[in-house]
């Protein structure tokens, strides 16, 4: 992977753009991908975006409380200074490394990235002229327009935008019911705890956990490594579990990049790699699921589709399985075809190293207040993200109910509509911006390559530059670990344009 | 050539169908025995071709249903085409007509956590707006009439 290499790719991806007679440049342009000034040598994200400022400001005069400093609230917070002449926003956000770049917990759980790469203070972010509370919203009260915080503080709004994101709920799991929940930041040692030492498990999803998560891993490629002819191989065991998850490639980006590494170390041999995936398909698109598929089939993973982790043994090195299967039920005259009954049983899988991607859910103080919905999250318009109940209340990023994947790549988009429509809300104006569902995964398939899933509302394809979708390539990886974050951190939080 | 048919009778208050057990036979033309091929192997090309047919809904009105005109009727089967997963689906039906209407609506298990049973609540919605299309209303002769001269008088002041 040197610059010869670099340059052959960059080559051949010009020679494909060239068919479709667009340059580089304006392929990235297209796709908004202003961080990636390393392929187009722009040399700054403002200049690119600065035609996204609006020509006026609104003169509205209202208060905005966002609860929730992450990517979805910061972001939303500075955008919405760039459109509102004197705005009164205030940051409710307890957690100090809430603007974390969670994107970069899969590199880091493959030693990749150091922790401290996707370690961001929220004071960093949070714009100038926004207020913060550093506290924890423990009660919505929407019918008063308040909220109130753990310290006591009572919050009132005149409109509020919830981007709390979603807890992992680790504790579901028996066995691991010490675990509690956990944020992808803060302080996390129960759950640490819970996993233990010299037990095989770990888990990305939570910033410490993702580089415990390579110290494990090293651990089991070492005893990969070891593994002599005619003797059992080490069995790797990737989990994804029955709701939505931050990013649902990840379990599988954790996983290939796990192949990556045995191979980089040639123990690939002595591992077996099985991923057992609740659903029944690799992806929602079936063009991309295809493609996995085959790609599955090349690196000589074992899959296992409806089976969701529900019981971990740490002493036996057991993980428990919910499976689940059809069967033909009896004959229906009014149809004329067969029933089709869905069972179930518990099936035991013993394991060697076990990666565990946990349910998530709504945080309590959400999902059981009166914006929380029957699934816990935030149920809005999916295309104008504003409370189905309450007008003046919206939801961005992983906590609103919305169909779609739960990635950056969704908020991206979601926040610019958020803005539009609340400062239309202000105006008294109708709702005229719409999340049309776009989101993107960028898809780790090895060290080296990514496929870059683009996808909407229409659940096929939606590749922003014109290459063929299903591709694994270079260009991706370039883009995925050099030039995401700055386009996240800068161009999201920073600027509120990218 | 002779075409033989299923009807269920629609139950607008209640959002059900009735299914009629007796069958019936449509004699088809020259023509149309042509178009019927042409037509069989897209199934609801089949149905609205027969749906938008004058001569089809005149049979059913003074042959089949004489006694039910002003109701909304629906064609269960053509032949051994059956259509009958439209207005009897169930969540758990077999998985031919599932996997029929997840294609039909561009219905995928985008998000891998979603189940059978939340797939077959989004076709069923899904499906309560596609049944209305199929619905076939057995008007009075009369009111089609009206309409025809209120347009043509349109036309007449447009010119």
């Amino acid at each position: 992977m040197d610059y010869k290499y670099l340059n052959n790719m960059l080559a051949e991806m010009d020679k494909d753009l060239s068919e479709k007679g667009m340059s580089r440049r304006d392929a990235m342009k297209l796709a908004g991908i202003s961080g990636a000034g390393l392929f187009m040598g722009a040399s700054n994200v403002q200049a690119m975006e600065k035609d996204q400022l609006p020509l006026k400001k609104s003169g509205v005069d209202a208060k905005i409380v966002i609860v929730g400093g992450g990517l979805a609230g910061i972001s939303t917070a500075k955008r919405l200074t760039n459109f509102i002449e004197n705005p009164d926003i205030t940051i409710i956000e307890p957690e100090k490394l809430s603007a974390s770049y969670q994107p970069g917990q899969t590199l880091v759980g493959a030693g990749i990235w150091d922790i401290d790469d996707i370690k961001e203070n929220r004071e960093d972010y949070v714009p100038d002229g926004v207020k913060l509370i550093p506290e924890k919203v423990i009660d919505f009260d929407p019918t008063n327009n308040q909220v109130t915080t753990d310290k006591g503080q009572v919050v009132s709004y005149d409109y509020l935008v919830v981007a709390t994101g979603i807890q992992h709920d680790y504790e579901r799991l028996e066995g691991l019911e010490e675990a509690g929940r956990a944020y992808s930041t803060g302080d996390n040692t129960r759950l640490h705890k819970a996993m233990g030492d010299d037990t095989g498990l770990c888990s990305i999803w939570t910033a410490e956990g993702s580089a415990k998560t390579w110290d494990v891993m090293q651990e089991y490629i070492e005893k990969a490594k070891n593994v002599k002819e005619g003797e059992e191989k080490i069995k790797f065991l990737f989990t994804h579990p029955a709701t939505p998850i931050k990013c649902g490639g990840a379990p599988k980006k954790i996983m290939y990049l796990t192949n990556s590494r045995l191979k980089e170390a040639g123990a690939r041999e002595g591992a077996e790699l099985h991923f057992y995936p609740n659903g029944g398909a690799m992806f929602g698109v079936p063009e991309y699921h295809d493609a996995i598929m085959e790609q599955f089939k090349r690196e000589d993973f074992k899959w296992h589709f409806r089976h969701n982790l529900v019981r971990v043994d740490k002493e036996r090195k057991i993980a428990t399985f919910d499976a689940k299967w059809q069967e033909k039920g009896p004959y229906d005259p009014i149809m004329r075809d067969f029933e089709v009954y869905s069972k179930h049983e518990r099936k035991e899988v013993p394991y060697d190293f076990l990666h565990i991607t946990p349910d998530a859910v709504a945080p309590r103080e959400v999902a059981e207040s009166d914006l929380g919905g029957a699934s816990g999250f935030v149920p809005v318009n999916k295309e104008t993200l504003q409370h189905v109940k309450y007008m003046n209340v919206f939801a961005v990023g992983d906590v609103a109910s919305v169909p779609m994947a739960k990635t950056g790549g969704s908020v991206r988009k979601q926040y610019k509509v958020l803005v539009d429509n609340i400062v239309s809300q202000m105006e008294g104006k109708k709702l005229e911006a719409k999340y049309a569902g776009y989101t993107v995964c960028p898809l780790i398939t090895s060290i080296g390559t990514v496929m870059l899933a683009e996808f909407d509302w229409t659940v096929k394809p939606t590749p922003l530059v014109p290459l063929d979708p299903t591709v694994e390539r270079w260009i991706w990886w370039l883009m995925k670990v050099y030039a995401l974050k700055p386009m996240t951190m800068i161009g999201m939080m920073k600027l509120g344009q990218a | 050539m002779q075409v033989r048919f299923e009807f269920a009778i629609y139950d607008e208050e209640l959002d059900t169908f009735e299914l009629d057990e007796n069958v019936y036979s449509f004699e088809l033309n020259e023509e149309q025995v042509e178009t019927y091929k042409l037509f069989k192997e897209v199934d609801l090309h089949l149905y609205n071709w027969f749906k938008d047919s004058k001569i089809f809904n005149n049979w059913i009105k003074e042959k089949v249903y004489p006694d039910k005109i002003g109701q909304k009727i629906v064609i269960c089967d053509i032949e051994d085409i059956s259509f009958r997963r439209y207005y009897f689906f169930k969540v758990t039906s077999a998985d031919a007509h599932y996997e029929y209407f997840k294609k039909l609506f561009n219905i995928f298990h985008e998000l891998d956590w979603q189940d059978r049973e939340e797939v077959g609540a989004n076709i069923l919605e899904h499906l309560v707006i596609k049944r209305q299309e199929l619905i076939i209303e057995l008007k009075e002769e009369q009111a089609e009439e009206n309409t025809i001269a209120s347009n043509a008088d349109t036309i007449e002041i447009v010119e």
